[in-house]
């Protein structure tokens, strides 16, 4: 008899899945591949066979949920950012900038979208039309992000992180300064601090009221994947053997050390993708393990071992706004569906 | 060995030398290879239905202060984002401006570990313009630096000098970089054989060739030219440099190459010490080294490379019963003291 698997569905595209989001209605499930193409699927145990749409010449170097709650937004290679609605039968194409790369796409609850193509980012309206001038930074753009609440953009770059208000009629940004190259940016939940990794293998985070700075060190390697678990009480990372998570309460992460999860032998965290209302992280690993560990201090549930013989990257982990459904893209060109039920299924069978 | 890492070739050489027309002939030769290239301006390249990335050469330092250890941050963004193409290329070019330094290009190969994970270096191919070189290593340190860092160097327009003058600029070259190939070109049409596939920064590729870089001024003539697999009808002209030659006009070179041989074993801990001593000294003048060693208690052959502080080695493959065991040690740097470095590398031995 084989052992339960807490696999619920899945999908082989043959081609290394690049990215998945969820889009802000927490609805339908995107993937980008290697080949340029996105797959669509409801973000429930219903997903039936995913929709295929042909979208970028290249690839998408960046996607993300749109500002349109049901849409999605992709940047890519072919210097064109597409608006991706589910329900459509082909993308709505935003902007075209022929010869360059549309790097890092971001959107904001309010209707902006942002852009960036190497040292400038762009900003335009809920029409598509630019909302201000185009954005100028010192040095190629690492990670674009809008605040909560939409009134400001995060551009991080080498030496530090610009903040952009939208709303301001003068353009100079503030800048949080720190050396070195930062790429992903992230806001916490509550729009107070401002966290980046790093090139550098650390993550580097300012408190805006008092410009109070954070170092976090000890990691392996860069980390591609940073989210606030719910509440925003801890901060969730990838980059190590094991899930490191700072407490953002109590006063840390300032003084505090992180708590860890999970755990591997001579592999990393590639992705992290903590529950959108519960204490859990789900993670993936560079050889294809994924697991689901609880923040109190529960063992974690294996959701897929390494995969054989070295083991291939889990490139993409998202939740569906009901927390029932995970879904991880592999480069193998997997698309896996976890569910709450074939979760417990598998933990029972164990 | 079987290496499904892409192979990224980078061309260096001062503005009017050739390095364009060189590219547009690697592009356009019917090998059936296709090619990235990554270029810090448009414009020449001749060539359709290739994929061409425009990069600004952005050098960022790294966090430890030191102003050697520098990496293109550019490139560690252009070539994360090619990679995640699933197919459309074999191999990837780099295309640097006239001034740029080749260091920061190899070490951004030695950094950034998803870089290193996917692609690998394989050489940097220098394009110097056999009219104008004498002039350029007059007055441009850049020009030597080019050559220090080659793996190849492409003697180019050899139509507009006598046979005298090109053997003393090969001399020229020679003395500043003991281990690069020259290849003789007139419009830029050098053998591809020699620019594409050389495996420069590769261990393994070091012990199969050992006599091609690894020899003494002594042993240079015969040496040199069976050990290239070119035949006998190329251009590359390693057979006609003499050390004899008058010496006329010749620069002031800063740049020289030194090579250093033992005969007894060395004892592994006094060489750790030694070279990481001298890394940590004087590692922002020593461009590039290659050795393979004999090192007491071992019967592997230790194989190394380094550029600056930044070192690879490992213990690579028995001797052979039939060769003779030997230490040798080839070092490229500015203002090298050629004595302490006989000196240290003798205090090594066993
Ligand atoms: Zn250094
Ligand atoms: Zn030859």
């Amino acid at each position: 008899m084989r052992p339960a698997s807490a696999i619920a569905r899945q999908w082989d595209f043959r081609v290394s899945v690049t990215a998945i989001a969820c889009n802000r209605r927490g609805n339908w499930i995107a993937a980008t591949l290697g080949d340029g193409s996105v797959r669509l699927l409801p973000a429930s145990d219903e997903a039936d066979a995913p929709k295929l749409l042909p979208l970028h010449d290249g690839v998408s170097l960046s996607l993300q949920a749109d500002a349109d709650d049901h849409a999605f937004l992709s940047g890519g290679d072919d210097g064109k950012a597409f608006i991706i609605d589910p329900e459509l039968d082909a993308p709505t194409l935003l902007v075209e900038h022929k010869q360059q790369w549309i790097d890092h796409v971001a959107s904001s609850p309010e209707g902006l979208r942002a852009y960036s193509i190497g040292k400038t980012a762009h900003v335009l309206n809920a029409e598509g039309q630019p909302h201000g001038q185009p954005l100028t930074h010192p040095s190629s753009i690492g990670g674009l992000a809008f605040s909560p609440n939409g009134k400001r953009l995060a551009a991080s770059h080498y030496n530090g992180v610009s903040l952009w208000w939208m709303n301001a009629k003068d353009s100079a940004p503030s800048r949080l300064e720190w050396k070195g190259s930062h790429l992903p940016v992230l806001w916490s939940p509550d729009g107070k601090m401002v966290v980046t990794g790093m090139q550098e293998s650390a993550l580097h985070g300012w408190r805006l009221s008092d410009m109070a700075e954070m170092q976090m060190q000890g990691y392996a390697a860069k980390i591609h994947s940073l989210a606030f678990t719910a509440r925003g009480k801890y901060l969730a990372t990838s980059g190590a053997e094991q899930v490191i998570c700072w407490p953002f309460f109590g006063g840390g992460p300032w003084g505090k050390a992180p708590m860890t999860l999970g755990g591997s032998d001579g592999h990393l965290v590639t992705r992290v993708a903590p529950h959108p209302r519960d204490e859990l992280v789900a993670a993936g690993y560079d050889d294809g393990m994924i697991i689901l560990a609880p923040l109190d201090g529960r063992m974690e549930v294996m959701l897929q071992y390494p995969l054989a013989p070295q083991g291939c990257a889990v490139t993409g982990l998202v939740w569906n706004a009901a927390g029932d459904c995970l879904f991880a893209g592999l480069e193998n060109g997997n698309l896996l569906l976890f569910t709450l039920a074939s979760v417990s299924r598998a933990a029972r069978g164990m | 060995m079987t290496d499904a890492k892409i192979p990224v070739t980078v061309l260096t050489g001062y503005l009017g030398a050739g390095k364009t027309t060189l590219l547009n002939h690697i592009l356009s030769e019917p090998h059936g290879k296709k090619y990235a290239v990554i270029v810090n301006e448009f414009g020449e390249i001749g060539i359709d239905n290739q994929l061409v990335v425009g990069s600004d050469e952005e050098i960022f330092e790294m966090n430890n202060g030191c102003i050697c250890c520098t990496v293109r941050g550019d490139l560690i963004r252009v070539i994360a984002g090619l990679l995640k193409r699933a197919a459309g290329f074999d191999g990837i070019l780099i295309e640097t401006t006239g001034l740029a330094d080749p260091a920061p290009v190899a070490q951004t190969f030695f950094v950034d570990a998803d870089i290193a994970a996917r692609a690998k270096l394989d050489s940097i191919v220098t394009v110097v313009d056999a009219k104008h070189l004498p002039l350029r290593l007059r007055d441009s340190r850049e020009a030597e630096e080019q050559i220090a860092f080659a793996d190849t160097i492409v003697l180019n327009k050899t139509d507009l000098v006598s046979a005298e003058e090109l053997a003393q600029l090969e001399n020229d070259i020679h003395a500043i970089n003991r281990f690069a190939r020259i290849v003789r070109a007139e419009r830029g049409n050098a053998p591809l054989e020699h620019i594409l596939g050389l495996g420069g920064f590769d261990l393994d590729r070091i012990l199969a060739h050992t006599p091609t870089f690894l020899h003494d001024e002594d042993e240079d003539e015969h040496e040199h030219h069976h050990n290239h697999g070119c035949g006998g009808h190329c251009q590359c002209g390693h057979h006609h440099h003499h050390h004899d030659e008058p010496k006329h006009e010749r620069h002031d070179p800063t740049i020289t190459s030194v090579s250093l041989r033992a005969d007894k074993p060395l004892d592994p801990a006094k060489f750790e010490d030694w070279i990481g001593e001298l890394r940590a000294t004087k590692g922002n003048d020593l461009l590039r080294y290659k050795g393979i060693l004999d090192l007491q208690g071992s019967d592997q052959r230790f194989v190394l490379q380094g550029v600056h502080m930044m070192m690879d080695g490992s213990n690579l493959a028995p001797w052979p019963a039939d060769a003779k065991r030997q230490s040798r040690l080839v070092f490229i740097g500015r203002k090298l003291d050629e004595q302490a470095l006989r000196d240290g590398f003798a205090a090594c031995v066993a």
